[in-house]
């Protein structure tokens, strides 16, 4: 096990590799102040976000992911994060969690800096051990991104075109 | 017809006809090389493993699945249908897609959106789909842009890598009717949203493929860098995954073993932007798992191919496949694209699908040393072209000529007039640097036609006197069998006769077995095993029959002995043991330089300093063998450093009968190599294999280069004292021998006087 500030320094390194940004922080408080500071328009949080932060729109249970299509800014929490890669882990069993990660631009993941783990084995191995995660588990580093077209790297496809990660100390 | 379903030579013309295919694909292979070498070494150092270590590892846990498949697909069933899912095994390609159709129309669902899946490809769902009035929407960029261009992907992970940006502009102008400015790929990229969300919306079911299945929770793991997956297995109400059985891999810990070589070797990234692990049925929806079968068992039941099963479909064997560069994925393979698809196109398509783009693979090996999962892909490949031979479905003018060349009396015949011939050319002024001034057709422009010297390699030897031996040296005394290889014999004497040289320079006599020819090479290559066969015997015969060691300047030859030769007599025991003991007696000239016959280091001091690079015979050197290096040799014994050449590992297209088949083949790897040389900056190139000193040459002369092309033998042996010749020029007499008629030249053998002139 590494030390905790060089596990979360390589997964700064990793993100930053991925094209994916790190903000250090020591609240939801301050996830919160970032996520409104970035647009005008309301940001759209998780259901599981929504237990940390008590606010926020979250999307509509009936029609998930259209009631947020294309929304600025989301708001979500990783179950842990991966130093080797710059990954997060999102653990979104049904389409109302999944929402917010798939369909919004800017997605904020919030993630505690304990829970970063050294490498994509020991992520592996927490997810063997709880079958209810594995229902729909996502490894996400960095943003969306393609280079269909004359290999050229584009970021930003179908899914958010920005990608930050809160590391709460 | 589509640009990728049209047959092979319509499609082979298309791609050497595109002028921005090649310059597009090897700035792709080489910047791919580039990242993915620096991933594999990162990943190097954090595993301390080496590649090869961490491949074979993750080799073994895909070779033990697909010994107990039963077992692990019927442990990935019961856990996938526990958590909700159906999962359905099926034997061909059409019920798969009948499966599909059945459950769409029994839930009245008319579109189903589909992520990347190779399989949904190989069983042409999207075809067979729209037959049926269904329509199947691909939601990965390439493959949108494919679908709306009516193509075949051309690469397993790039599938558009062959459409030009303003080709791309142009259909999607057309599917969303506005214009696209061709240099803003990004608002092409953006287009992609905005086409495809309806879709999204409007699907009653989602496809994917699989990336693993992993047996021990029943889950399916697909890994992806759009958000498309996601997106795709979110909106509808049912699922879809389309899966060869070969996917499966018994726990979690493998899949993260697969996620270490897949995304490095794919894309060079430490992982892909989404991986995504999907248990069950999630509540309220349909999941159906579709393990198809379609040829799988039996390529794992056919010992030669069945690691071919283990493939993650990275795609790198196209990525450092020099064919693949100039001829682009529509043309290198089928449906499934390079150094793989040469391989399984046999069992999920057919025969007659795989048997075009064979001829266009130059053996380099270059696919093997990078694939994650190390499968024996030349040697498979090889495996395939015999399957093509004995189906019928190789080129006539390749047979005839492997025939003749099987019949050593025509083939000297043949070489004789040949050498006449040139001989006349010399004489009034048609050849220059030993190359033929012919008015050649514009597609053979790029080579020059090598003029055929008078004397044999062989001629020369005996006609010279023994060069005397540098101290110390240990192989004083023994007599060795020296093979000149048939192509080096005609057309590279003076590389034989050099070989010779250091050969007694070293303190061996040098024996020249009689009626040696061809170790049967040409014939493997071509898959025709019945000829090589009889040229192998003819070679055994000839070298049989004592124990001296046999040393060769053509290290193709140590390659056919060693490793084809087994293959060849494996049901012909007697023969396998003849070959076997030629074979363990063999030598790589390099590698008795070396070893046995070892020349002391700086015993080649040179007077003038020459500025020189080395081409290092891809075979060998991607087989791993030392005597590839032979830059390292010559740096050794004249204490002269190689310059530094650029893409040292690549062929340089010679490929036997592939410059052939394809000239634009061997042209466009030559050029890729010349160009790698100019750069180098040297006043000689030197080449361990002598089809490589041929082409190499042919092709300097052609585009007019200053450099030298010789063979490492000819380079070293230039510093030993010359040796007395008998005559010089030969007289035309000479030829006789071989240039008359079986039953007179084999009279004439018997009266020469000695084969062991130097004993
Ligand atoms: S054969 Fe090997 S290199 Fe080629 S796609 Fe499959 S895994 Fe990758």
């Amino acid at each position: 096990m590494m030390a905790l500030s060089d596990r979360t320094a390589l997964f700064a390194e990793g993100l930053a590799a991925a094209q994916g940004e790190l903000f250090p922080c020591t609240s939801w408080e301050d996830v919160w102040r970032y996520a409104v500071s970035l647009s005008d328009e309301a940001p759209v949080v998780s259901p599981a976000a929504y237990e940390q932060l008590q606010r926020g729109a979250l999307p509509d249970v009936n029609d998930p992911l259209r009631s947020i299509a294309d929304r600025a800014v989301g708001i979500t929490e990783a179950a842990l994060a991966v130093a080797e890669t710059g990954s997060v882990l999102l653990i979104e069993p049904a389409p109302i969690d999944r929402a917010v990660s798939l369909l919004t631009h800017h997605l904020i993941v919030a993630v505690t800096e304990q829970d970063i783990v050294d490498e994509l084995a020991d992520g592996f191995r927490w997810l063997a051990r709880q079958p209810r995660a594995a229902a729909y588990a996502t490894f996400v580093t960095g943003p969306s991104r393609t280079a269909d077209i004359e290999r050229s790297l584009t970021i930003g496809v179908q899914g958010p075109s920005r990608l930050s990660v809160a590391v709460l100390a | 017809m589509s640009a990728s379903t049209a047959p092979f030579r319509v499609r082979y013309r298309r791609s050497v006809n595109d002028p921005d295919l090649r310059p597009r694909l090897l700035a792709f292979q080489r910047s791919w090389r580039e990242s993915r070498d620096a991933q594999v070494r990162r990943l190097e150092q954090r595993s301390e493993q080496s590649f090869d270590e961490l491949r074979r590892n993750f080799a073994a846990v895909k070779d033990h699945t697909l010994e107990r498949m039963d077992e692990y697909i019927a442990e990935f069933r019961a856990n996938a249908e526990a958590a909700g899912a159906r999962v359905i095994e099926l034997a061909t390609a059409d019920q798969a897609v009948d499966y599909i159709a059945e459950v769409c129309r029994s839930r009245g669902i008319e579109v189903v959106v589909k992520s990347k899946s190779m399989v949904s490809e190989e069983i042409e769902l999207n075809h067979e789909l729209e037959q049926r009035g269904i329509a199947a929407i691909e939601t990965d960029l390439g493959e949108w842009l494919l679908q709306l261009a009516r193509e075949r992907p051309s690469h397993l992970v790039m599938p558009a890598i062959h459409q030009k940006r303003q080709y791309v502009a142009e259909i999607l102008g057309q599917e969303l009717e506005r214009e696209f400015d061709p240099d803003d790929i990004p608002a092409m990229v953006a287009s992609a949203r905005e086409g495809l969300r309806g879709h999204y919306l409007s699907a009653g079911a989602g496809l994917t493929g699989a990336n693993a299945l992993i047996a021990e929770t029943g889950s399916v793991m697909v890994v992806t860098n759009e958000g498309n997956m996601r997106l795709a297995t979110s909106l509808p109400d049912v699922h879809f995954v389309t899966a060869g059985i070969e996917k499966l891999i018994p726990t979690w810990a493998d899949a993260e073993r697969q996620l270490q070589l897949l995304p490095r070797s794919a894309t060079a990234q430490t992982l892909s932007t989404y991986t995504t692990c999907i248990t069950g049925a999630q509540p309220g929806k349909e999941m159906h798992i579709i393990l198809l079968d379609n040829g799988r068992r039996a390529m794992r039941d056919h010992e030669p191919i069945s690691d071919a099963l283990r493939c993650i479909r990275c795609g790198a064997c196209a990525n450092v496949c020099p064919p693949y560069q100039v001829v682009g994925g529509h043309t290198f393979g089928h449906i499934y694209t390079g150094a793989i698809g040469l391989v399984n196109t046999t069992f999920h398509h057919s025969v007659a699908d795989a048997a075009g783009p064979q001829g266009l693979c130059v053996s380099c090996g270059a696919c093997e040393t990078v694939c994650p999962v190390a499968i024996p892909l030349p040697a498979q490949i090889l495996d395939i072209r015999r399957r093509v031979h004995e189906s019928g479905h190789a080129p006539l003018w390749e047979r005839a000529a492997l025939r003749l060349w099987a019949r050593p009396r025509v083939f000297n015949a043949l070489m004789g007039m040949g050498a006449l011939a040139s001989g006349m050319a010399r004489l009034v002024g048609l050849a220059r640097r030993d190359h033929l001034r012919l008015p050649l057709p514009k597609r053979l422009r790029w080579r020059a036609v090598p003029t055929l010297p008078l004397r044999s390699g062989q001629t020369l030897i005996r006609a010279r006197s023994s060069q005397p031996t540098i101290a110390p040296a240990p192989a004083n005394g023994q007599a060795v069998d020296l093979f000149a290889q048939c192509l080096a014999d005609r057309l590279l004497p003076s590389t034989v006769d050099a070989a010779a040289r250091l050969i007694e320079a070293g303190g061996a006599t040098v024996n020249l077995p009689e009626a040696q020819h061809c170790c049967g090479l040409p014939a493997f290559d071509a898959g025709d095993w019945d000829t090589a066969r009889t040229m192998a015997r003819q070679t055994i015969e000839a070298l049989e029959g004592n124990t001296r060691s046999v040393v060769t300047p053509a290290p193709s030859c140590v390659i056919s002995m060693r490793a084809h030769w087994p293959q060849l007599f494996a049901d012909e025991p007697q023969w396998r043991d003849r070959a076997a003991a030629i074979s363990d007696r063999v030598h790589d000239l390099a590698e008795w330089l070396d070893g046995p016959g070892h020349l002391p280091s700086g015993c080649l001091i040179k007077a003038g300093s020459d500025s020189w690079t080395a081409h290092r015979f891809c075979q060998s050197s991607n087989r791993g063998d030392d005597s590839a290096r032979i830059d390292q040799l010559v740096e050794r014994l004249t204490g002269e450093h190689a310059l530094p050449l650029a893409e040292p590992e690549v062929c340089c297209g010679f490929g036997g009968l592939t410059s052939l088949a394809a000239p634009e083949v061997g042209e466009g790897i030559l050029d890729r190599k010349l160009n790698c040389i100019a750069d180098s900056g040297c006043d000689t190139l030197i080449t361990n294999n002598p089809g490589c000193v041929i082409h190499l040459r042919a092709g300097a002369v052609a585009r007019g280069s200053e450099h030298e092309t010789l063979h490492y033998a000819e380079f070293l042996a230039a510093q030993l004292p010359k040796q007395p010749t008998s005559s010089s020029p030969p007289p035309i007499s000479s030829l006789l021998p071989t240039l008359s008629l079986p039953p007179i030249s084999s009279f004439l053998r018997k009266q020469e006087p000695t084969n062991n002139h130097h004993q």
